[in-house]
Parts: structure tokens; C-alpha cells; sequence
């Protein structure tokens, strides 16, 4: 009971700051100010600091949530959606996006948007193809054709980048940092809704995946469709990877640090963890980003940049942690 | 009229082209208990695999018929309302409490999303308290001993309120003092809640304290069915095990024992 009540004052106190976020940053903005038509830190708050902070939480909620799934049914505190390949398919195909939007209008048009959810999308797809090739759905597999499909999709990411302008090269080196900048309005609805809709078939999934958290054959014995289940639970949480990493960038470890410390906490019944993954890794990125464009204000810092140095030391954490322990939990 | 639980007609099963279980033939009525031997690799964990669904990707012959259905007529769920399973011992556990565990049980009866009901809660409650965990409910299964870890997974089948319960090893890799007790359950379970157990084991003296029927495995083929004692007389384990044992009565209880030749 102790621990769960540290947790909510811990919670508590990320939403505080969350909520604070947008009235911090290169100029401090005034509450009052905001209801004030006209007044310039209105508009500063209303059309740039608010759509961002909403960007970040749904953006952190949903790689989040992501990752509390992948990690959960492939049993790994180190199965996120960038060891699995998800990422490095949705940059890959941004990546296209950007070397092709040069020649083919047509590309330009279709945008970063559609090629990276169709990128991160055909990543699942090899993984699972590759898994099922060799026989079964085992953990091991799918982590195995994970990190051959990061590695491909690198070099090919490489050789785009090689194969492109200056220009180009830039742009694509920029939008692999990660960033929350220059996100439009009506694409933080888009994200809003693939976010919250998977959250909810998450949430719908929720006993399935604690029961194949337990082992497949458990689950199995317990009556649940493995594979059916494994493949919606998948599907959704590869569609929220693919929709965030496609108008963010890849922003990496917070998949795999959130669901972590959260699990810590409150155990591994999913029902309860989902929520607070969500809300957690929501507020999480949203700090990060208030800390990503103040700190070199006035120049902004690549969010994804700012979460990989807390989350590298993080990763080594659990890694040694888990070999202490014997047991990857 | 005794009622026919499980029956298995010329049953065989492949994975990837490898027989595994050739031509099962055997029948269970409700409330017998049954004990599946044999050396490793003879299929015993694979016919509990099957009798489950697990491996949903070999190719099998012949039918099985729970309850006079056939096994494949049976969706997941209903199947799961049936027959319960308790795993290997000295696996990988999660790091759920036991309480928990005991409430995944409750899936079979659950709408989705998982909330369980008025009965389900009771259910768990029950199970709790007939396996003696409910000091340990709120443990975590990666904190307790390979012992009380194995009578979680007891009760955890228990709280499944099933007819059938299958147990793939459960005593392995426990101590004399741990086997003794969960035996002790096992038994307790059987006679007096009447549910039809399926238990493979390695350890040959298991089935002659059950007072079962026994089956026989070996290369997926079925040596022996039937009554342990008629086992012991046909010498029956020299040929599956290609191995001698000596059978002796127990010095405190009388009881047949079998121990392996030096």
C-alpha cells in the first residue's frame, strides 16, 4: 500500500509539472496573460506551447503504452519498439519520403506521414514473417528478427542518406533526432485519435496480455487464442509506434523506461499499469521537451537526443540489474 | 452409469513432418486419476499440449473427444472451462502475487476486459483456502520457493473450476519435504472434489501411491494402459525404460515400491 501511495505522489507530481510545462520555456508566460485576446503570450500559449505539450504527452502516452506491450508478450524489459524494428521501418521509410519528395511531387505529397506508418508497418510484417518461418511465436525469434530488420533497415536508411543532396541528407540526419517542432495542428488530432484508440483495444486486451506475460502455454491453457490475440495486440501497438515515430521521429528509450518503472511499482496486472504507462509517459516527454527547448534556448535541443542520454544509462541499468538477478524481470 | 471424461481413438500427432504420438488408444472416466510415464522424448508433455490445443500448427490423426465432443469442436474458451493445466516446475515464473495468478484463472468466465464478478472472486477465495496459500496471496510468485510457487499454480488451476486437471511434471526439481506435501494436495483433490487428473511424471513411485490408472509411453508409442498392478506383473517398465527395477514392498506402508537397478 506504502508503495503504490509514493507512486501517486510521484505521478502527481508529473502532471503538476506537465501542466506547468507550457507556461515555461525560452519566455516565461503569465497564466492570467492567456485569457487576454490579442496579448502576444496568448498567442504564443494558445497556438504554439499548448498543441506542442499536447504533441509530447500523446507522443511519450503512446510509445509508452507501445512499449509496455511489446515488453510484456515478449516477456524482455528490452523489447521496445526500436529493438523490434518498428522504429527503424517508419525512418526508413521517411527517410525514402524525403530522397524521393525531391524527383516525384507525388511523394512529397503523400508526405513523411504515410511512408513512415507503411515503414514501421512492413517492419512488423518481416518480423512476424521471419518468426513464423522459423517455427512458433517465441520470444526469441521475434527479438532475433527484431534486431536483424534494425540492422537492414540501417544501412538502407545509410545508403538513402548517402544517395541524397546535402540538402536532403540534412533533413533526414534532423528528423532521426526526434523532434516535437513544427508538428501542425491537425496532425496532433490524427495522433490524438490513433493514440487513444489504441489505448482503448489496449485496454480491451488487457487480461490477454497479462495472460500471455505468463507464458503462452498458460495463456493457452486459460482459453485464450494466442495467436489471434498476439496478432491484434500487436497490430495496435505497431500502429501507435508507426503513427508517433512517423510525426515525431524516433524519440527512443521512452518506450522501454516508462513501462519499466512503472511495473516496479504497481506489479504486472495490466489493467492498472496501462493508465498510469499512459499518464506517466505522457507527462515524461513532455518535461523532456520543456527541458529540450530551454536548455540551449534560444536554439532548441533534438528531443530524441535529450531522451537517449537519460535513457542509455537507463538501459545499461536494467540490463545489469537483470543479469544480477538471473531472470530478465 | 460411470461417464466417459476423456476418450483418445488411434490418436497421432506430427510436428514438422517428426511423429511424436502414434496410435494413442485410452479412455478415462470422471474422477480417475491417470499417471503418464515413460523416458524422455516419449510425447508425455506433448499429449497434454494436444489434450490443451497449444500446438496449433502439427498435423494430427485419429480424434479426441472430451466429454463425448470431439476436442476440435471446442472453442478455446469453453475448452479452458474444462480442463485446467499446472506446469513444469522450476520454470520461468511471472512476477505476478498469487492472488493475481488465481485471478487470470477466472478468464474462461470473464466478459472483455477482465472484470471479474461476484462468483469469480469467490472462486478464487475458495481455492485459496483449500491449497492453503491465502497467507501468501499477496506475495509475489519470483518471492516464494519452488514448493509454494508449485501449489500457486495448484490452486490457480483450481480457482479454473474445471473437471480436468492436467499436471506436466509437478513435483520435479521440489524436495522430498515439498513432493510429499504437494502430493499430499494432489490427492486430496482427486478424492475428495472428484476431478479427473492427468499427471506426467518421471518419478516412477508417483502412480503406485495415487491408486490410478497408468499409461505407458515410449518414442510416442503406447506400451501399457491400465491398472498399475497388472504393469508391475507384465514387467511392463523394463521394456519402456530399457532399464531393471526392483519392486519391493514399502517398509511403513505395504505399498508396492519401485527402485531403479544399480
Amino acid at each position: 500500500m506504502k508503495r503504490t501511495h509514493t507512486f501517486f505522489c510521484f505521478v502527481l507530481l508529473c502532471g503538476v509539472l506537465a501542466a506547468a510545462s507550457p507556461f515555461w520555456g525560452m519566455s516565461a508566460i503569465s497564466p492570467s496573460s492567456i485569457w487576454t485576446a490579442g496579448h502576444p503570450d496568448a498567442e504564443i500559449f494558445w497556438r504554439l506551447r499548448l498543441p506542442r505539450t499536447l504533441a509530447a504527452f500523446l507522443a511519450g502516452a503512446g510509445l509508452s503504452i507501445s512499449g509496455m506491450v511489446f515488453q510484456a508478450l515478449l516477456r524482455n524489459p528490452l523489447a521496445t519498439p526500436f529493438t523490434l524494428g518498428v522504429s527503424s521501418g517508419a525512418a526508413l521509410g521517411a527517410s525514402v519520403s524525403f530522397r524521393l519528395g525531391t524527383f516525384l511531387p507525388f511523394f512529397s505529397s503523400l508526405g513523411s506521414l504515410g511512408a513512415a506508418l507503411a515503414g514501421g508497418l512492413l517492419s512488423m510484417l518481416l518480423v512476424y514473417l521471419i518468426t513464423r518461418a522459423r517455427g512458433g511465436f517465441s520470444t526469441l525469434s521475434m527479438l532475433l528478427a527484431g534486431v536483424i530488420i534494425n540492422f537492414f533497415f540501417s544501412s538502407l536508411i545509410m545508403l538513402t542518406q548517402y544517395l541524397s543532396d546535402t540538402r536532403d541528407s540534412l533533413r533526414i540526419m534532423h528528423w532521426l533526432m526526434g523532434s516535437l517542432a513544427g508538428l501542425e495542428v491537425f496532425r496532433i488530432a490524427d495522433l490524438a485519435f490513433v493514440v487513444i484508440a489504441g489505448a482503448l483495444i489496449i485496454r480491451h486486451f488487457s487480461m490477454e496480455i497479462d495472460l500471455l506475460a505468463a507464458g503462452e502455454e498458460l495463456a493457452a491453457s486459460r482459453g485464450v487464442q494466442t495467436v489471434r490475440a498476439k496478432i491484434s495486440i500487436f497490430a495496435a501497438a505497431s500502429i501507435i509506434v508507426g503513427t508517433v515515430v512517423s510525426l515525431t521521429g524516433p524519440i527512443g528509450f521512452v518506450g522501454m523506461m516508462i513501462p519499466h518503472i512503472c511495473r516496479l511499482w504497481l506489479g504486472w496486472a495490466h489493467r492498472t499499469l496501462l493508465p498510469a504507462t499512459f499518464f506517466l509517459g505522457g507527462c515524461f516527454l513532455v518535461v523532456c521537451d520543456l527541458f529540450a527547448r530551454s536548455i540551449l534556448a534560444p536554439a532548441e535541443m533534438p528531443i530524441g537526443i535529450l531522451t537517449a542520454l537519460i535513457g542509455g544509462p537507463f538501459f545499461l541499468w536494467v540490463l545489469f540489474k537483470s543479469c544480477r538477478h538471473g531472470e530478465l524481470f | 452409469m460411470e461417464q466417459t471424461m476423456l476418450h483418445i481413438q488411434q490418436f497421432s500427432f506430427a510436428l514438422e513432418g517428426n511423429s511424436i504420438l502414434d496410435g494413442l488408444s485410452f479412455s478415462l472416466a470422471k474422477g480417475e486419476y491417470l499417471s503418464v510415464i515413460g523416458p524422455n522424448g516419449a510425447g508425455k508433455s506433448t499429449l497434454l499440449k494436444c489434450l490443451m490445443r497449444v500446438h496449433e500448427h502439427g498435423t494430427s490423426r485419429g480424434e479426441i473427444r472430451l466429454k463425448g465432443r470431439l476436442l476440435s469442436e471446442y472453442a478455446q474458451r469453453t475448452l479452458a472451462a474444462l480442463v485446467s493445466y499446472v506446469p513444469q516446475a522450476g520454470g520461468w515464473v511471472p512476477p505476478f502475487t498469487v492472488e493475481e495468478l488465481l485471478r487470470l484463472s477466472r478468464y474462461p468466465y470473464l466478459a472483455a476486459g477482465g472484470v471479474l464478478g461476484k462468483t469469480d472472486q469467490e472462486a478464487v477465495k475458495k481455492a485459496l483456502y483449500l491449497t492453503d496459500m491465502h497467507m501468501l496471496a499477496s506475495r509475489r510468485l519470483t518471492s516464494l520457493s519452488g514448493g509454494e510457487r508449485q501449489k500457486a499454480f495448484v490452486a490457480a488451476a483450481l480457482a479454473q473450476e474445471t473437471e480436468i486437471i492436467l499436471l506436466d511434471e509437478p513435483a520435479s526439481f521440489l524436495d522430498p519435504k515439498h513432493t510429499a506435501e504437494l502430493n499430499r494436495l494432489i490427492r486430496v483433490l482427486h478424492r475428495e472434489h472428484g476431478v479427473t487428473m492427468l499427471t506426467v511424471t518421471h518419478d516412477l513411485n508417483h502412480p503406485l501411491c495415487m491408486e490410478g490408472k497408468i499409461l505407458v509411453l515410449r518414442q510416442g508409442r503406447q506400451l501399457f494402459f491400465g491398472q498399475t498392478q497388472e504393469m508391475l506383473r507384465k514387467n511392463i517398465l523394463e521394456d519402456a525404460f530399457s532399464h531393471q527395477f526392483i519392486c519391493f514392498p514399502h517398509p511403513g506402508t505395504g505399498r508396492p515400491t519401485l527402485l531403479a537397478k544399480e
